[in-house]
């Protein structure tokens, strides 16, 4: 049996994980797996990763499954409220908690904020309140608890490294 | 025997972060020579950047290095490098910069020394021994694939 490689990321499991399934497996075993070896709550909904609505735990993991593997979120929000501010202005929207930052990114500083893709290039998404830019794959879940379903990000420049030229020996 | 910064090392690559990147074809581990790592990190071009970092004392002291020809052993040919339209590929891919043993970023090891103000300007980019090597790749691989990044001056033959 084709086995499937899982990477998955959600609330209260920190790093990303991952966890290899035969292919005919259910993403309630996957479910069950994850409760057994995070303790995360029973209640968790799953999802693939970009997708808006959660997914039906009785479909078949070789059924989704890219060459890749599976990039599969779990969270007890059914959305993530996200609101992005820049030169004062702050824009909100509702994601699904397995959207990447990167997407958000995308979302705010082009769609929203009106930058070219190189302008968008030039910034990044920073955790309101504090120095974290979560890496572009990481899904705004995992920035969550359960417990509030809402996220605050600012969109910043992505400062470049400077320094003095002809650097020392 | 292997020392704890090898174990440490190990383990890391073995994790899920890592082996992602991997799968997703953004990096790879192409082989270990303790203390040096020799890491293939993908161009938005296609091509495969060989980044030789070294990692003794990991993961408490950051890595330190750049690109690498494992044809020859020994730093890239500087024409071979990745190139920058003046932005900031060009800012860290330096060949003026310690003769080319080091890449100008703030998790690099080399390069953090005599630049403390990064800790302040930039402090989202200094090493983060609990993100591991994953991060020096992540900030390499995202530059590689950025609208600033050029091919080098020459093919490699």
């Amino acid at each position: 049996m084709k086995s499937i490689d899982l990477f998955y990321q959600g609330e209260g499991i920190g790093e990303i994980g991952h966890i290899e399934l035969d292919a005919d497996a259910t993403f309630a075993i996957l479910k069950v797996r994850l409760v057994e070896k995070h303790g995360v709550a029973h209640d968790v909904l799953m999802f693939l990763e970009g997708e808006d609505e959660p997914i039906d735990e009785a479909i078949l993991i070789g059924d989704r499954a890219t060459a890749k593997g599976l990039k599969v979120h779990v969270h007890r929000c059914r959305h993530v409220e996200v609101t992005v501010t820049f030169n004062g202005e702050t824009v909100e929207r509702r994601f699904s908690p397995s959207a990447t930052v990167a997407r958000v990114k995308h979302w705010a500083a082009e769609d929203k904020f009106g930058m070219s893709d190189e302008e968008a290039g030039e910034h990044v998404l920073q955790i309101a309140g504090t120095h974290d830019r979560p890496a572009p794959g990481t899904h705004i879940g995992a920035l969550t608890d359960g417990k509030v379903c809402g996220l605050a990000f600012d969109l910043v420049p992505d400062e470049r490294v400077n320094g003095a030229s002809g650097g020392a020996a | 025997m292997t020392g704890p910064d090898q174990r440490a090392f190990e383990a890391d690559v073995a994790k899920a972060a890592f082996r992602l990147g991997q799968a997703e074809c953004r990096w790879r581990l192409v082989a270990v020579a303790w203390p040096f790592a020799f890491f293939g990190v993908a161009a938005k071009d296609g091509r495969e950047y060989v980044l030789r970092l070294n990692c003794a004392g990991y993961p408490q002291m950051a890595p330190t290095g750049g690109p690498w020809d494992l044809k020859t052993n020994q730093i890239l040919a500087f024409e071979l490098w990745p190139r920058g339209q003046g932005g900031r590929v060009s800012a860290v891919f330096r060949t003026d910069w310690k003769n080319g043993t080091a890449l100008y970023l703030p998790c690099d090891r080399e390069s953090l020394v005599g630049h403390d103000n990064w800790r302040r300007e930039m402090p989202s980019k200094i090493w983060r021994p609990v993100d591991g090597v994953v991060q020096y790749l992540e900030l390499v691989h995202e530059l590689l694939q950025s609208r600033d990044y050029a091919p080098p001056l020459r093919s490699a033959a």
